[in-house]
């Protein structure tokens, strides 16, 4: 299995990824007028992906009036600016925003775990059945999400000796209605093994055969000397998962239909629509709309770089 | 290390049992009306538990076009609720399945005693009298009188000749080609294309489905007329799908089959216009007797439930007039809504308190000229489909005939299931 | 005390034995699974019925809605890579020459991060007919505004411009990283030779972002095949759009599994669909290796 070009620490893949590209010497055909081209078109394109943000955030600030206006009202004449603070008490946004923070944060230590500890195994060691493994983790990558739909559902409620099952997994609900229900299915992912396996295979041998050597037990070796060595793997991978979880709403809407308390912030305004079918309340719903997407522009903002690096380090080859 | 995997779980499992018992007088409710709708049945309920101490009541909600599927994923997944307000055509399914509680003989007493016979009639399957009849939906013709005034016409259409002509006088386009106020509207979920098709289909004199269930009539000579009727409004651009029964509350739709309980939302959005605003009148119709559809809901409890005693309990007491000439807490919450109800003495108690919104749709049920929707077998999927076959002929991709025989293919074999 | 167990020989099946606990329970056991379903019939309320390949003999010979779904679906997984793909492609090539790419970078990554619901709720207001963003802009053009949602015709294709916009940031990342990798030696050399920039394009650029283009291709084509969150948040009611138009497969599966209660020819669909993306998968990684690409 050939290596990548992928360096094994995060800032200079940071840098890498990051950089554009300043040639010496700009070639011929880049003179002014493709320069405006190019900014013409980034333009365009910008202000096609930021425009429907900002539709959302005048829907929201719109009265019933003007929302039952005939001819319909564009411009908000009175905004509503309470109306996203008005969100927050009529629908239990904030228990949804915990629900997203703690489920997702779950999720991500244990995808993050459990691909190093994988990711490790499978670069560092030899063992009869590892590439047989390591293929695996491949392939599985190829199933499609929905064909777990149906068996997760049923594997979990009868599930034994959870919720009130018995031995055999009657009786009671299994992990359904839990937070386990949400947290488990997602423990591994196939994606970030390969991802750290790469990372891993990195390291230098010698480095943990002296350690070896030293006294030091496999799990010091692993956690002490070879994981902080992936650092910035981890923090991609974390990033990675962190992003793609929070968003997730299949599975969570399908596991907490019955459970409101549980639902995560997505899942929550989905189920609320009944709420606002009436056209004079849907300011409300695109309020909770634009508070939902907030705190994750916010922690995207402050971390893009190495958001950027997690999606980028999975693919590129030489 | 696996000793104490064990051991974790057995505790686990005992601490989620003990979980279990203490909560075992909590009886989940679970409707699909808004805070604001249900708001009068959470102060019953608050009092309820006042006078039940012990016992706490939880309310449940769930947008309406998520709701069956949510009582039947929390059946499959064991979290039922204790009690479902429930949609009457779904009762078959879900008595096949098993999920519904056969309600206790004094139960069963009560009920007859207190609903009129033809509610009771949507809750009876085969038989057997499944719940508490609740809201009472019924269809009719409700129109904007200012702009049926404002095109020149002082009175509803009686047929759907009328009706055409009406509505291509107040539907207006703007620039793009859009319709900007519509002369007849129709909506997008399955029960906003289903339900005035159906209503149409009674006041023609011919039922969708045969009475045992097993056969449609959806390809007779009315129902093809019907729908090509429907089909040629859009052909003719007199409505499309741009201007929905959403917007009546916007005052821009003339007439549109909808039923009652959108009444405190357009008596929000017309204020102190209201009465002078929207007017009911009959479902037009070409041939035939006249009628329309009814269809109600009903107060269930789960074949699950471990509080089954203290669920009919609470049914009973939240359908009971509170005192006399009071409306019960279910009648409240329908009163508020602008919903009728079956229970008998709730409805005395709005007839006598109605306006001229509320006495146009009574009127049809005490006519008789309003027919329960039947309770067919997997009634929510058979609409869904027949919902997707209308759109083709709106649309006309299909022929309005071509659109019905194939609709009845498909429903037919679904019939044929049963048992 | 457990450090000093661990051997170099068992290390590497301690660490991998959650690994291995979790795909036995939540990979094998659930694949499985339901393949047996799909030959049963099941209402998961009383115990499943067997009945063979009826279920499949079903979905293949006599039920009009499936295939229709499963050409819907290929329209908007294929549909999105025709578009979003050159799109993705243009974009990264104006993103890395531009001067300030750091501000590029966060406005066009931003849908990205943005949930589903959130955003099919954006474009549901966006793709109004009368009186959403896109018409009024189109009604200032003096174009006139189609019913991007209502319109039978048009609204898989409005799932598919949503779903491009989503996944723009991302492949335009992706085509970029890709792009920075390629020499800009070998530009100067064919330029100084007289090559058209059409000409490097097509003859230096595509051909080295060959494995870019296949990732991008292989994992949105995976992506797109599943996807139906979008469509049913974007298209009130329950039925998959005007005419049942935007219904994929995947909805269609969810709808029998937990609406009308039929695990076994959900199942069933599941696998068939499966069975697709699978073969459609391997014929592109097939097709693109055979072009000089190495994955894997």
């Amino acid at each position: 299995m050939p290596d990548s070009a992928i360096p094994a620490t995060a800032p200079a893949f940071a840098a890498a990824a990051e950089a554009a590209i300043p040639p010496r010497r700009r070639p011929r055909w880049d003179r002014l007028g493709w320069s405006a081209l190019t900014f013409a078109l980034l333009a365009l394109g910008a202000a096609v992906m930021v425009v429907p943000f900002l539709d959302m955030v005048l829907g929201a600030l719109r009265t019933p009036a003007e929302r039952l206006a005939r001819p319909p009202v564009y411009w908000p004449r009175d905004p509503q600016w309470g109306n996203f603070v008005k969100v927050f008490s009529d629908m239990p946004l904030a228990r949804w925003f915990a629900n997203s923070a703690g489920v997702t944060l779950a999720i991500t230590a244990l995808q993050v775990l459990t691909s190093a500890m994988a990711g490790f195994a499978l670069a560092k060691y030899r063992f009869p059945g590892r590439d047989g493994l390591f293929r695996f983790t491949l392939g599985a990558q190829m199933f499609p999400f929905f064909i777990f739909l149906i068996p997760w559902f049923f594997i979990l409620r009868y599930f034994p000796l959870m919720g009130g099952n018995d031995w055999a997994g009657q009786g009671g609900s299994g992990f359904l209605g839990t937070y386990a229900a949400l947290i488990l299915p997602f423990a591994v992912t196939w994606y970030g093994i390969f991802l750290m396996r790469q990372f891993f295979m990195a390291i230098p041998d010698e480095l943990l055969d002296a350690a070896r050597m030293d006294g030091a037990g496999e799990l010091y070796v692993f956690f002490r000397i070879a994981l902080p060595l992936v650092g910035g793997g981890l923090a991609t991978l974390a990033l990675f998962v962190f992003f793609y979880h929070w968003n997730e709403v299949l599975w969570t809407m399908t596991v907490t239909r019955t459970a409101p308390d549980l639902q995560t912030l997505p899942v929550g305004i989905y189920l609320m629509r009944g709420t606002y079918e009436n056209e004079a309340t849907k300011s409300l719903q695109q309020a909770a709309v634009v508070v939902s997407t907030l705190p994750v522009v916010i922690v995207f903002l402050a971390l893009q770089r190495y958001y950027v690096a997690s999606v980028t380090s999975g693919s590129v080859k030489g | 290390m696996t000793a104490r995997l064990w051991g974790a779980t057995a505790a686990l499992a005992l601490a989620a049992g003990a979980g279990a018992a203490q909560e075992a007088r909590t009886i989940q409710v679970a409707t699909h009306y808004t805070d604001e709708q249900v708001a009068p049945l959470l102060a019953c309920f608050d009092a309820y538990e006042a006078e039940n101490p012990g016992v706490t009541v939880e309310h449940q909600q769930t947008a309406y076009g998520d709701f069956l599927q949510t009582i039947l994923t929390s059946r499959v997944g064991g979290t039922a609720p204790d009690i479902y307000n429930v949609y009457s055509v779904w009762v078959p399914q879900l008595a096949a399945a098993g999920t519904l509680e056969v309600p206790p003989q004094d139960m069963l007493d009560w009920i007859a005693a207190s609903y009129s016979p033809s509610t009771l009639g949507a809750a009876t399957i085969n038989g057997q009298l499944w719940g508490i009849p609740t809201e009472l939906s019924i269809y009719a013709l409700v129109y904007n009188k200012k702009l049926l005034e404002a095109a020149g016409y002082t009175a509803p259409p009686a047929t759907w000749a009328e009706l055409r002509e009406i509505a291509q006088k107040i539907t207006r386009v703007n620039d793009q080609g859009n319709i900007d106020v519509g002369g007849y509207a129709y909506g997008t979920s399955v029960a906003e294309g289903v339900h005035p098709f159906y209503s149409q289909m009674f006041a023609a004199g011919v039922a969708p489905y045969a009475e045992d269930g097993r056969s449609t009539n959806l390809t007779s000579p009315e129902a093809v007329r019907i729908l090509s009727d429907q089909a040629a409004l859009f052909a003719d651009g007199i409505t499309s799908n741009a201007i929905a029964v959403d917007n009546f509350a916007s005052g821009a739709v003339g007439m549109q089959i909808s039923a009652n309980w959108n009444k405190a939302g357009w008596q929000e959005a017309f204020g102190d216009g209201f009465a002078d605003t929207v007017g009911v009148a009959r479902i037009p119709h070409d041939a035939g007797p006249g009628g329309t559809m009814l269809y109600s809901f009903l107060w269930a409890v789960d074949s699950t439930s471990d509080v089954k005693d203290e669920a009919w309990d609470l049914l009973r007491y939240i359908n009971t007039p509170q005192a006399e000439g009071q409306l019960s807490c279910t009648g409240q919450m329908m009163a508020g809504m602008g919903s009728l109800t079956g229970n008998a003495a709730d409805l005395a108690t709005i007839t006598a308190g109605a306006d001229d919104f509320d006495r146009a749709f009574i009127e049809e049920v005490t006519s008789g000229r309003a027919v329960t929707q039947p309770n067919i077998w997997q009634a929510s999927e058979v609409d869904r489909i027949l919902r997707g076959y209308i759109d083709q002929a709106w649309s006309g991709a299909m022929p309005a005939a071509d659109a019905l025989a194939a609709a009845d293919a498909e429903i037919q074999a679904i019939l044929d299931e049963q048992p | 005390m457990l450090s000093g167990l661990l051997t170099k020989k068992a290390a590497p099946w301690v660490f991998l034995l959650p690994i291995v606990l979790f795909a036995l329970v939540f990979f094998v056991l659930p694949v499985l699974f339901a393949a047996y379903i799909s030959l049963t019939t099941w209402d998961s309320l009383s115990p499943p019925r067997w009945v063979g390949l009826r279920n499949y003999g079903f979905l293949f010979l006599t039920d009009p809605v499936f295939w229709r779904t499963v050409w819907q679906t290929l329209y908007f997984a294929t549909g999105s890579l025709v578009i979003g793909v050159p799109l993705a492609l243009v974009v990264a090539f104006a993103f890395s020459r531009s001067r300030s790419p750091g501000v590029w970078r966060t406005l066009y990554t931003l849908p990205m991060v943005t949930n589903i619901v959130a955003v099919a709720l954006i474009f549901s207001f966006v793709f109004r007919e009368t009186d959403g963003a896109l018409n009024r802009f189109l009604g200032l053009l003096g174009l006139p505004g189609p019913g991007w949602l209502t319109d039978p015709s048009l609204a898989m294709l409005s799932a598919i411009l949503v779903f491009v916009w989503m996944e723009l940031g991302r492949n335009m990342l992706l085509f970029a990283a890709g792009l920075q990798q390629i020499d800009p030696s070998y530009y100067e050399a064919a330029s100084l030779d007289g090559a058209s920039t059409w000409h490097l394009f097509r003859h230096i650029t595509v051909p080295l972002l060959r494995p870019t283009i296949l990732f991008v291709v292989v994992t949105g084509f995976i992506s797109g095949m599943s996807y139906f969150t979008l469509m049913l948040v974007l298209f009130p009611g329950t039925q998959g759009g005007p005419s049942r138009a935007a219904l994929t497969t995947g909805q269609y599966m969810y709808q029998m599994a937990f609406e009308d209660l039929r695990m076994g020819r959900a199942s069933a669909v599941a696998y068939v669909l499966f069975a697709l993306v699978l073969v459609a998968t391997l014929v592109q990684l097939r097709l693109m290796r055979r072009g000089g690409v190495e994955v894997h």
